[in-house]
């Protein structure tokens, strides 16, 4: 172990040669098992913690700087507490592991670390950083000032042969012999990652190394001292600190600003425990002394408050703790306001909190924010200490203790991480804020397997079927919820034919007062909501009954919202999602005022289950369309008796609709067991039933009442798998060319399934449960649920094709776009808007195939001219 | 041939007026790169079209090598400031303002200034090991500039005709680079031969240029290491004070 290492490194071409075979020894290093690495840490901080005496000794008598006891501690502090802070820490391979969530995290070296060591704390700067080092599975450098690198090296040493001793490879940690700024530059260009402890031009040569560096900057500690303050304490805390080691703590309180009302205290209680306040003529001399040219002396540096008196001619007694002077600029020409590491200190005087804290503030922003600065104040005082934390613009904030003892951490507070090494953050030129650890000091993989989407199912909390199921409905909102006020929202249609009377008739029966609302008209808009909120408002109900058709269903729930959440803002509430559960705009809880009762009169939307509403703005022609659980009924009662008299074009639009409702969900990329079911019945059902309550209407009660169950149960599967590019399509094709919504869908359906089915498409849709393009298979499991078979995939999905184009021309739904009497210009003139609209609707999302805007467009045309659909697979 | 008027003697040349040209004669062994290497600096900057005397010629003279300059009429800053010591502020102002102008050319050419210094640093002597590292650090931790530098701009350097126009003498030590190093330089040469300026000097110059005060002082320590290879006695107890500080650690 002596051969090589202990081979002199003078020369930058011996240098070079060292830190390949430094290289060489840390990959060894990375293989080690936390087992070896905490042993190796374990007896190279006792080696450390041994050598404490000794190693204080050589670095005053090496500096001539400091005062051996207090670095008798420093040491003490790098070994011990740095081991105790760190030993159970994981730092080796996994160090964190998440099997349900699918994270593992691995903890791997960076690999060969450059050390610049201080001349002010060499010996325990050195012990810190080599036991990070090591206990992190990196090989270290370091590169000592020449001011201090016999007991640099030595520290070194120590750590290196316990370290070796203990199972560690050869040549782990190195030092440059004769340090040179060439050598030190070298390394750091040469290494992987800086630790670089020093002054702002070290940490600037750091930085522009071009490796990553953790570097610490220049601090002008400024204390105050409030009214509230325990004097007492405070003065001894910065007495304390301010001696010890002379001074040299970074961290170390370089002024005193005291409230008015307690400086006379402060000063005593700092005469009666040693120090010495210098009359003017005295501060100037001392002045003088301390700082050349707005830099510290060197020859002061850690001396000790007598000799620094000397030095600048005055007498002061020779056990004098700490030089004060009274001043009261802070500016960067008064001595006193510098950094000045050694036994002297500016004291301020402050009329008040706010006066302490400008002065505070000028110091630390004239001596290089970032660092440590401290208050002395009643614990209590929450208010003030708010107040200091927001103003002091440094990475540490020290509450009632000595600032050098209490920056370092662990020793005053025991949340503060131990460190040698202070981040200063961005303030001080910094790429960390925080006291530096072996955190820093590793590269974290993290392992992130892939996870299915958290899903959910939501519905109505009761959903209420069957012929004549209305009655006993109603019944228990009076007899269970004990409602008394029941607001209705209806279309005038339904209205004025009588829909609503055996409604009221039951309220009325039941005691709960009513009132109705019957002006909702198809489209509604925001105007015709606020007409219903006016009276919802003067009304005041606890129950709200939304029946017809999706129009009233939809304004009635914007005008829940707007009863329940007065300040609601639509655009908010309108923004588009990727995924509803992680959305920016958080709904307002709803139900709280009133309850919803949604009653359907066509089949139809599925609104009576599905969280979503469309209203449109009459003054902009914006539609908002809004969708969150929030808005999803409380009661749903699909009774077919309010449907029987559906007109044949709402029967043939509305039922075609919920065919759209069922595929989408089915092939959406967030369909899932749970919506699979019920979206397949639902075509079965649209499909055995659909032409017959086109044809015989009220006549076949019981096709009637299969589309009321397919309506609803398509409503469940959309509602929790979306729907997709089927709707973002009929949705701007019935807006600019007011084609009613489920002509619309129809008109676009057997395009977008071929489309769809593209097993090869340009892209697909984004959702960990969707693995691969698979919407022909999908589509084929429809066709086979009704009973459609080919040979292949292909033939079974021709066949789904061909069944729907049947359905559609026996429900009288036109063969194309033009066909329904949208004339050539119209159409191609607002192409490219619905197409970039359709592209942007919520809807697009869950589509299996993610569309590019031109897909869209070719899809509409297609559409419009009535081509043969199988030019859309081909897209 | 015309009268010779000796203007300066130092050890390693002579610098003397004939007719309209001054020349520098360095005494023989002088480096000939040395004398080249000032012809060429001297060269550049006019090159930039900075009001300065033209250089005629290199010449063997005399076993050594002598530079021959254009010779300029009109009095230089120095002279001025004893002739009309209450007129000084005013003429500590227009030296400022020129050394800022000069600041505004670039002449890339020319060496840089850290570099420069870098390698004067290294290589002076009297300075312990621990010092020198801490002056390199200070010295690396500037940031590169690129402006143009004289590196002695001090009021016997600059000639003021009665137009009030300028001229600017001796750019053997211009290099490219920091204004603040050559702000630095002028105001240690004033606390070193005038230091009844040296303050009032900064003051004007932070004040114009809207640099700190602090960052020139960051120089001060480099320039005057610098100076000490100099090696003139006088000197030496105040440049030993300014090199020996220390940066926060």
């Amino acid at each position: 172990m002596k051969n090589e290492n202990a081979k002199k490194i003078t020369t930058v071409n011996e240098l070079e040669k060292k830190l390949r075979r430094m290289r060489l020894a840390q990959e060894k290093f990375a293989s080690f098992s936390q087992e070896q690495v905490d042993r190796i840490f374990f007896e190279a901080a006792m080696a450390a913690n041994k050598a404490r005496i000794p190693l204080a000794k050589m670095a005053v008598a090496e500096t001539g700087m400091g005062v051996v006891e207090d670095k008798v501690i420093k040491n003490h502090y790098a070994a011990e507490y740095i081991y105790h802070a760190y030993r159970s820490t994981k730092t080796c391979g996994v160090i964190e592991e998440d099997p349900a969530a699918g994270i593992m995290k691995i903890a791997e070296p960076i690999g060969l670390i450059a050390a610049v060591i201080p001349t002010t704390n060499p010996t325990s700067t050195a012990i810190f950083k080599t036991l990070i080092c090591l206990k992190t599975r990196n090989a270290i450098i370091l590169s000592p000032h020449p001011r201090a690198k016999d007991c640099t090296i030595d520290a070194a040493r120590i750590v290196y042969e316990a370290a070796v001793r203990a199972g560690a490879p050869e040549e782990i940690i190195g030092w440059i012999d004769e340090p040179s700024l060439d050598m030190t530059n070298l390394v750091m260009r040469e290494c992987d990652c800086i630790l670089a402890t020093g002054g702002p031009g070290m940490v600037r040569a750091a930085y522009s190394s071009g490796k990553p560096a953790l570097g610490v900057g220049a601090g002008n500690t400024p204390a105050i001292i409030d009214s509230s303050a325990d004097v007492r304490m405070a003065v001894n805390s910065i007495i304390h600190s301010k001696t010890f080691d002379n001074g040299m703590i970074c961290a170390s309180e370089q002024s005193v600003t005291v409230l008015e009302d307690v400086y006379e205290e402060a000063r005593k209680e700092f005469e009666a425990r040693g120090c010495y306040f210098l009359d003017p003529k005295e501060a100037r001399k001392v002045g003088r002394t301390i700082i050349i040219n707005g830099a510290v002396n060197a020859k002061i540096v850690g001396q000790t408050a007598a000799e620094i008196a000397k030095m600048a001619g005055i007498e002061v007694p020779e056990r004098t703790k700490v030089l004060i002077g009274e001043v009261t600029s802070t500016r960067v020409t008064e001595p006193f306001a510098h950094e000045k590491l050694s036994p002297v200190l500016g004291m301020y005087k402050a009329g008040t909190f706010e006066e302490a804290l400008d002065i505070a503030e000028k110091l630390v922003m004239e001596g290089g924010p970032g660092h440590t600065s401290s208050l002395f104040i009643n614990p209590d005082e929450k208010e003030k200490i708010r107040q200091h934390a927001e103003r002091m613009k440094t990475c540490r904030i020290v509450i009632n203790m000595p600032s050098s003892q209490g920056g370092i951490g662990d020793l005053y507070n025991f949340k503060l991480t131990p460190s040698l090494t202070l981040g200063c953050g961005s303030w001080g030129g910094n790429s960390i804020s925080h006291n530096v650890g072996v955190m820093d000091l590793l590269n974290i993989k993290t392992v992130a397997e892939r996870r299915e989407n958290m899903l959910w199912f939501r519905l109505p909390e009761k959903v209420y079927f069957k012929r004549g199921c209305t009655e006993t409905a109603l019944d228990e909102l009076g007899s269970v919820m004990h409602r008394k006020k029941c607001f209705i929202v209806t279309d005038t249609f339904l209205y004025q034919n009588g829909y609503v009377k055996p409604i009221e008739e039951k309220l009325d029966r039941m005691g709960i007062t009513h009132a109705c609302f019957y002006d909702v008209s198809p489209d509604p808009t925001l105007q015709c909501a606020r007409e219903g909120l006016r009276q919802m408002n003067s009304f005041e109900p606890d129950v709200i009954i939304a029946m017809g058709g999706g129009s009233p269903m939809d304004a009635a729930k914007i005008m829940w919202v707007m009863y329940e959440h007065p300040d609601v803002n639509f655009e908010d509430m309108a923004m588009n999602f990727m995924d509803i559960r992680k959305r920016i705009y958080v709904y307002p809880e709803m139900g709280k005022k009133a309850y919803f009762v949604a009653v359907p009169t066509s089949s139809g939307t599925g609104s009576e289950v599905t969280p979503f509403a469309i209203i449109t703005d009459e003054k902009t022609g914006t539609k908002w369309p809004l969708a969150d659980y929030e808005l999803m009924p409380d009661m749903a009662i699909v009774d077919v008796d309010n449907m029987m008299n559906q007109p044949k074009g709402l029967t043939s639009a509305s039922g075609i609709d919920v065919m759209t409702h069922a595929l989408e969900a089915y092939v959406s990329v967030m369909a899932s067991d749970m919506t699979d079911g019920i979206a397949l019945k639902a075509t079965k059902l649209v499909f055995d039933n659909l032409p017959s309550a086109y044809l015989n209407g009220a006549k076949d009660p019981v096709a009637r009442e299969h589309m009321a169950m397919a309506s609803t149960l398509a409503g469940e599967a959309f509602a929790n798998a979306f729907l997709g590019l089927n709707h973002s399509m009929a949705h701007k094709l019935g807006a600019y060319h007011h084609i009613p919504h489920g002509v619309a869908n129809a008109l676009v359906l057997t395009y977008v399934m071929r489309y769809n089915a593209n097993p090869v498409p340009v892209k697909m849709g984004t959702f960990p449960q969707y693995q691969y393009p698979h919407a022909l298979e999908r589509y084929c499991d429809v066709a086979r649920y009704n009973g459609l078979a080919g040979k292949n995939d292909q033939e079974t999905f021709d066949l789904l094709i061909d069944k729907l184009e049947e359905l559609k021309k026996t429900i009288g739904i036109p063969s194309s776009i033009r066909e329904y009497g949208i004339s050539e210009e119209d159409f191609l003139s607002t192409l490219d808007e619905m197409t970039e609209n359709a592209f942007n609707d919520q809807c697009t999302g869950a589509n299996p195939r993610y569309p590019l805007m031109s897909e869209i467009r070719q899809l509409y045309l297609l559409a419009y001219y009535g081509k043969d659909t199988k030019e859309a697979a081909l897209i | 041939m015309a009268n010779r008027i000796i203007l300066e003697e130092k050890p390693n040349k002579t610098v003397f007026r004939e007719g309209d040209v001054i020349i520098k004669e360095f005494v023989p062994g002088h480096p000939k790169e040395h004398v080249f290497n000032e012809a060429y600096i001297h060269s550049c900057v006019e090159a930039s079209g900075l009001s300065i005397p033209k250089i005629r010629s290199v010449v063997p003279s005399n076993g050594g090598w002598a530079l021959t300059i254009e010779y300029i009429e009109g009095k230089t800053l120095d002279r001025l400031m004893q002739e009309s010591p209450q007129m000084c502020e005013a003429y500590l102002e227009r030296l400022v303002d020129i050394q800022l102008e000069v600041g505004g050319y670039q002449v890339l050419q020319l060496r840089n200034t850290i570099s420069k210094m870098d390698q004067v640093i290294k290589s002076v002597e009297g300075i312990d090991a621990a010092t020198r590292y801490e002056l390199l650090q200070r010295l690396h931790g500037m940031k590169r500039h690129t402006r143009l530098c004289h590196g002695d701009f001090v009021p016997s350097n600059v000639i003021l005709r009665d137009d009030g126009s300028y001229c600017v003498l001796d750019w053997a030590h211009a290099t490219s680079g920091n204004a603040g190093a050559d702000a630095a330089i002028t105001y240690m040469r004033f606390s070193l031969d005038q230091p009844e300026y040296a303050e009032e000097y900064l003051r004007i110059f932070c004040e114009r240029s809207g640099m700190s005060v602090r960052y020139v002082q960051k120089w001060l320590p480099i320039v005057a290491a610098a100076q000490l290879a100099k090696k003139n006695p006088s000197e030496k107890e105040l440049l030993t004070q300014w090199i020996s500080v220390v940066e926060y650690q």
